[in-house]
């Protein structure tokens, strides 16, 4: 046998993995080291050129990486909250309070065998959960985060919205009609029939508010409430408010209108034959759905990116990074060694048991997290859409928090009582609001002319 | 052999060809009823719910018709449990049989094991001493506490709730391991004895039990609050599957899904057994017979129960807890029926004797097993999901069903 091969008959799968990877990483590091020198200029000056398409492809990157952790945090979220509920621990054993267990959980799916059934419609049934999952991440795109802060600024925001997030229930459909399950076929049907019936409530609460502002697009709206906290739609829409979320929790298949995964009826609904990851995107997509229209809901009733109080004060830090010159580069090298020094001495004097690898890396500790602290503070005082986005996430996650409660408290609402709520109650409820508004604002109107 | 055509979801022998030696054709209806089943209309179709599925409670498979989401009929088919305990027990002597009727209801089995032993007894002619009676009692009643809330989490869950099964969990785990503390059990207790039970009530299991009851009644309210007030819930449940008190009584119907159809019949008063004629409490009825009510009924069963519990307590005497048998049961040759009151119902046993120390013949009459075959009539005509409910409200278990 020779020499390389013998070497790789002792790897370990992990170095094999590495003994691949490493020289493929390192050419292609240094093709494109070599490209970019050569080309670098030109590129720039493409990039240049296109920025809006740049910048488009840019946001879509971003917007698709964002999805999945906070598919990852809201899975965890929705296991560590129902399990205080259900007074158990929960996750606690995989990173600290069991915070990675979701990843593992992702990870887990990604090692599992993906099974195709038998008799399967394959290539409906290989769409479906890209279908799913791209109706869910492409809704991201529109979602104001802060007023700079918007992927895909679209003047039809809400409707772009409302017709993609529709587009979803395609993917449920596929699914359950190509499974060849009598489970699946189910699930899938109630998924239409679920989706139809809320989508025109859902529609039609925010045409009211859409008669107050005159606009489709997200972000106007949201400039729309700006101001004091009575300026929030859910003051001056209470009706629609209502309509909305009750509508929006069954948009995201949620308790107590789960019907379409109702694991005490069908099994898993459309998602029986799947496994694998071809299942974790259903999975994935079922909380990126929690997280989008808890965030439409916030944009669109909460003020979205707005505080709800404005500060008396905001504080004004103005450095100049440039006017430190030659310095900068030194003073980023030293400032964080001299940091944890410094950091570092109080321990080590304070006690002769500690040992020194002990203290520095206590101070190292002390240091990252006043200079996190430090350059925290400093960016929210610098970038006012950091604040905006803290608020948007804050009650985005709150109402995240909801889905979660009502998953914990409330049993399955049965399906033709769910049906029987949208076609009675909210449809009518929807309409009635949107005959008071267009009648207040033509009276007003009216009067002020 | 490659498959021709795309088979029809309705398809008896679906992806097996016709040329496969696995290949079986469709079965031949052998009664009317069968044959009205197995005959689709349009637009029907056969859902095989079961024996592996979420909430069937235990190995239960159901073939329901179903049209778009409504149920047109329903069969229950069971067997998959079955262990021939009947049999086990008459190749055993009548202490061995004991132990083999205990896992019939699992959740229950206090009550499995005290109908054997009645019927025994009855077989020995012996008088059990009073202080054993007093502590069958209060096992039994603490037992039915436990199967009773135990009912109550899997009703919610079979309706869509996760967290009342967690809470009603607290309640029935602190009864089990009282119990264990006492019997050596945690499920099983095989604690009656033919003339008494095994061992009197020691102080670990006074202790949890003083503890507990001092809290009991207080925390099984505030459980029940997730519950019954919840409007979903109570939609979901109200008028559903409706009893009327003619056909529970022709069917056989007992326990407390007879009580929910407005009929007042307990053994523990119409046939009085053990001390129970001395002790005060109620029968709690109702008159509606649907889901809830059968629900209900339970719920006022369990305070019932802690009245009962509370008496026994004051007035437990003291005493021998085993009267004085041969170690080798051998009666005299003759039959003997015991029944006690279940939390779900009626469980008899009736035990033939021919003088040897087996029982010749012995027959285990199981509530579950009758209750069972309401799902049917009950559910026809309803949606899918309400068969849970049914079912669920129903309670059977498939370890007494199947035997």
């Amino acid at each position: 046998m020779s020499g390389a091969a013998l070497v790789w008959a002792r790897l370990t799968p992990a170095g094999r993995i590495l003994a691949v990877l490493l020289p493929v990483l390192a050419v292609g590091g240094a093709l494109t080291t070599a490209l970019l020198i050569v080309f670098g200029g030109a590129i720039a000056a493409t990039i240049g050129a296109n920025l809006p398409i740049v910048r488009f492809l840019a946001a879509s990157v971003i917007t698709f990486l964002i999805t999945v952790p906070t598919a990852f945090l809201l899975i965890y979220m929705e296991m560590k909250i129902i399990a205080l509920m259900n007074l158990r621990i929960g996750p606690d054993r995989i990173g600290p309070a069991g915070a990675v267990m979701s990843i593992v959980h992702g990870l887990k799916v990604l090692m599992k065998e993906d099974y195709t059934p038998p008799s399967v419609d394959v290539p409906v049934f290989t769409l479906a959960p890209v279908v799913v999952y791209l109706a869910s991440f492409m809704t991201v795109m529109v979602i104001p985060f802060a007023p700079e802060l918007t992927s895909v600024g679209l003047e039809l925001g809400l409707l772009y919205f409302f017709a993609i997030g529709g587009l979803g229930v395609v993917g449920l459909m596929m699914a359950g009609w190509s499974s060849f399950n009598k489970y699946s076929l189910l699930g899938g049907i109630r998924a239409a029939a679920q989706a139809i019936s809320y989508e025109i409530p859902l529609t039609l609460s925010v045409v009211g508010i859409v008669i107050l502002t005159g606009t489709l697009s997200l972000p106007k709206i949201v400039a729309a409430q700006s101001g004091s906290l009575l300026d929030w739609f859910i003051f001056r829409q209470p009706l629609a408010a209502i309509i909305f979320f009750i509508a929006i929790t069954a948009e995201a298949n949620r308790t107590p209108f789960d019907n379409t995964e109702a694991d005490q009826e069908i099994v898993a609904g459309f998602a029986t034959e799947y496994s694998g990851m071809r299942f974790g995107f259903f999975f994935f997509a079922e909380y990126v759905n929690v997280f989008i229209v808890s965030a439409l809901f916030s944009a669109v009733f909460l003020g979205g990116s707005n505080a709800p109080l404005v500060l008396p004060f905001h504080p004004e830090i103005i450095i100049n990074l440039g006017s430190l010159g030659i310095m900068l580069p030194i003073l980023a090298g030293i400032a964080p060694v001299i940091g944890t020094l410094v950091c570092a001495a109080p321990i080590w004097f304070a006690s002769s048991r500690i040992k020194t690898w002990q203290a520095l890396v206590a101070g190292f500790l002390i240091f990252g997290g006043l200079s996190t602290a430090a350059i925290g503070f400093w960016a929210w005082a610098m970038i006012p859409a950091l604040g905006n986005l803290i608020w948007f996430l804050i009650k985005t996650f709150s109402l995240v928090f909801v889905f979660v409660w009502m998953r914990g408290t409330l049993p399955r609402a049965r399906i033709d009582q769910l049906m029987g709520f949208a076609w009675k109650w909210l449809l009518p409820a929807s309409l009635l609001n949107i005959f008071a508004t267009a009648l207040a604002v033509l009276l007003t109107t009216s009067g002020g002319n | 052999m490659p498959q021709q055509t795309r088979p029809s979801l309705d398809d008896p022998r679906i992806s097996i060809p016709a040329g496969s030696e696995w290949y079986e054709p469709a079965p031949t209806p052998q009664t009317e009823r069968q044959a009205e089943f197995l005959t689709l209309k349009d637009g029907e179709m056969f859902v095989n719910m079961g024996p592996q599925h979420p909430s069937t409670h235990g190995v239960l498979r159901v073939v329901i018709k179903i049209d778009g989401e409504k149920v047109v009929d329903l069969d229950p088919v069971l067997g998959y449990l079955h262990r021939g305990v009947e049999k086990l027990c008459e190749n055993a002597d009548y202490h061995q049989a004991i132990c083999y009727t205990d896992p019939l209801e699992y959740v229950s089995s206090l009550f499995c094991e005290a109908a054997p032993v009645a019927a025994f007894e009855k077989l020995m002619e012996v008088d059990v001493p009073r202080r054993a009676q007093y502590i069958r009692v209060l096992t039994m009643e603490l037992n039915r506490i436990a199967s009773h809330t135990l009912f109550q989490g899997w009703m919610a869950l079979d309706l869509g709730g996760l967290t009342p099964i967690l809470w009603s969990f607290i309640e029935r785990d602190e009864i089990v391991d009282m119990l264990a503390a006492l019997t050596g059990q945690k499920l099983l207790y095989n604690y009656y004895r033919i003339g008494g039970v095994n061992g009197d009530l020691n102080h670990e299991f006074m202790s949890r039990l003083g503890t507990w009851m001092s809290r009991a009644a207080a925390q099984i309210d505030s459980n029940l609050g997730l519950i019954n007030e919840n409007e979903l819930f109570v939609r979901r449940t109200r008028g559903l599957g409706v009893l009327d008190a003619k056909t529970a009584l022709r069917m056989g119907v007992t326990g407390p899904n007879l009580r929910s159809t407005g009929v007042p019949y307990d053994l523990r008063r119409d046939r009085p057994y053990l001390v129970y004629p001395e002790l005060e409490f109620d029968i709690p009825t109702r008159t509606e017979g649907d889901s809830l009510a059968r629900y209900l009924v339970r719920i006022d069963e369990i305070k019932q129960s802690i009245r009962i519990i509370d008496q026994v307590l004051h007035e437990m005497p003291d005493g021998p807890v085993m009267a004085k048998l041969p170690r080798l049961i051998r009666p005299r040759p003759g039959r003997a029926f015991g029944a006690v009151e279940g939390p779900r119902g009626v469980y008899g046993t009736y035990a033939i004797s021919d003088g040897t120390d087996q029982p010749f013949r012995m027959r285990i009459h199981d509530p579950s097993f009758v209750h069972l075959q309401l799902v049917g009539p009950l559910t026809r005509g309803n949606l899918i999901a309400d068969t849970m409910a049914v079912m669920a409200s129903l309670d059977p278990v498939m370890g007494g069903v199947d035997k």
